[in-house]
């Protein structure tokens, strides 16, 4: 479960947990639904970024995001080290789609 | 192809200050950061006394970067908890923030990146100052602002040869200028006066085996620069992977779980990272 940059809020999205600022103080709870006006002020507020439900998947779909890590490590193959680079990548990446 | 002559370059570089694509903000940074008599009192109240400055500055220090997540809330708590390297290396990462989005797109994002997972490792790896390490990620690459800044035509010709041929930046500045990013960071850092150690990373971070002097933090940049590359976050300046050092990965014993729990461990900060405007 990702945690969302203030930048990147969209009104309608519901947050997992409550919303801290960066000296502990809470905000909002957990489960609220974001209208524009607390995302204004959620990004005034020193927020280091907020847990948000459901957007457990990058926006990228696997396949893309493997294709071009194989692409990416295409003129390396072989050589020492990078493959067990490569597979802890390919694996880390699968993780964040599960 | 014909190559720059390096004479070129480094010519540039003695005149550094005097270019008129440095900005004069930066100029009085610098006049500051040089100074090696500075004291952490003159660098805070040289942060205090600029509103903007003061807000960059303090983003940065309470983003997952530096590990001290909303936890610092003044320049003078910042400053001491840090301490002057990193504050000055921290203060020309503010800096030039501008100047890299404005020169590569994605280089910040892959500069910034570089210092999180090299902090990262340097934690791993029981390094005793990974903020400082984590500054030598961040400015790694500082080499490309000035040869995009100051050759533009030549550099993009060189971005091109990337794509073209498939090969990294580092070797396409070769060929184009006789000279590599790691070296004119390298004379850049010089000039200004950084930290020993950081000259030495950056002008070593692609070779990390040929270093005397920081052999560790050159292998953890080095490495740390590969894990950004290989997570795909932020350009360099080409879309491939640089071979590990064999020697730098000995040296740092990492494993392939080190790995995987490093990446696991970034990702949320990097999600974070990727959207710190300063």
């Amino acid at each position: 479960m990702p945690k969302i940059a203030a930048g990147s809020l969209e009104p309608g999205m519901k947050t997992a947990k409550p919303v801290v600022n960066t000296s502990g103080m809470v905000l909002l709870g957990e489960n609220a639904e974001l209208t524009p006006e607390l995302i204004d002020r959620i990004r005034n507020m020193e927020v280091d970024g907020v847990w948000i439900q459901g957007l457990s998947k990058p926006s990228v779909p696997m396949e893309d995001a493997l294709g071009d890590l194989d692409r990416r490590f295409r003129l390396v193959a072989g050589q020492p080290h990078m493959d067990i680079i490569r597979k802890a990548v390919r694996k880390h990446i699968e993780g964040l789609y599960e | 192809m014909n190559s720059m002559d390096v004479r070129v370059v480094r010519e540039k570089i003695e005149h550094i200050n005097a270019l008129p694509t440095i900005p004069k903000v930066l100029n009085r940074l610098l006049a500051v950061i040089e100074n090696p008599r500075v004291s952490l009192n003159e660098i805070s109240s040289f942060i205090s006394s600029d509103p903007a400055l003061t807000t960059k500055v303090l983003r940065m220090v309470n983003s997952p970067v530096y590990g001290f997540p909303g936890r610092i809330s003044s320049v003078n708590q910042a400053v001491i908890l840090l301490g002057l390297t990193v504050v000055k290396g921290l203060l020309l990462g503010v800096s030039v923030f501008e100047l890299m989005q404005k020169t590569m797109t994605g280089l910040w994002e892959h500069s910034i990146g570089t210092a999180l997972f090299a902090r990262l490792i340097a934690l791993r790896t029981g390094h005793r100052e990974p903020d400082e390490v984590s500054v030598d990620g961040l400015l790694h690459d500082i080499g490309k602002v000035f040869l995009v800044l100051q050759f533009p035509e030549e550099y993009q010709r060189a971005l091109t040869q990337t794509k073209e041929d498939g090969i990294i930046i580092h070797e396409a500045e070769k060929n184009h200028f006789s000279t590599t990013h790691a070296s004119v960071g390298s004379w850049m850092a010089r000039k200004w006066r950084f930290p020993t150690k950081l000259i030495d990373v950056i002008e070593y971070h692609h070779k990390p085996h040929l270093t005397k002097s920081t052999p560790v933090e050159s292998a953890i940049v080095h490495i740390a620069d590969i894990l950004v590359r290989a997570r795909g976050f932020g350009f360099p300046g080409d879309d491939l992977m640089t071979p590990v050092q064999p020697e730098a990965w000995d040296l740092l014993k990492l494993t392939d779980r080190d790995i995987l729990e490093i990446l696991e461990e970034a990702e949320d900060s990097l999600q974070i990272t990727e959207d710190l405007t300063l």
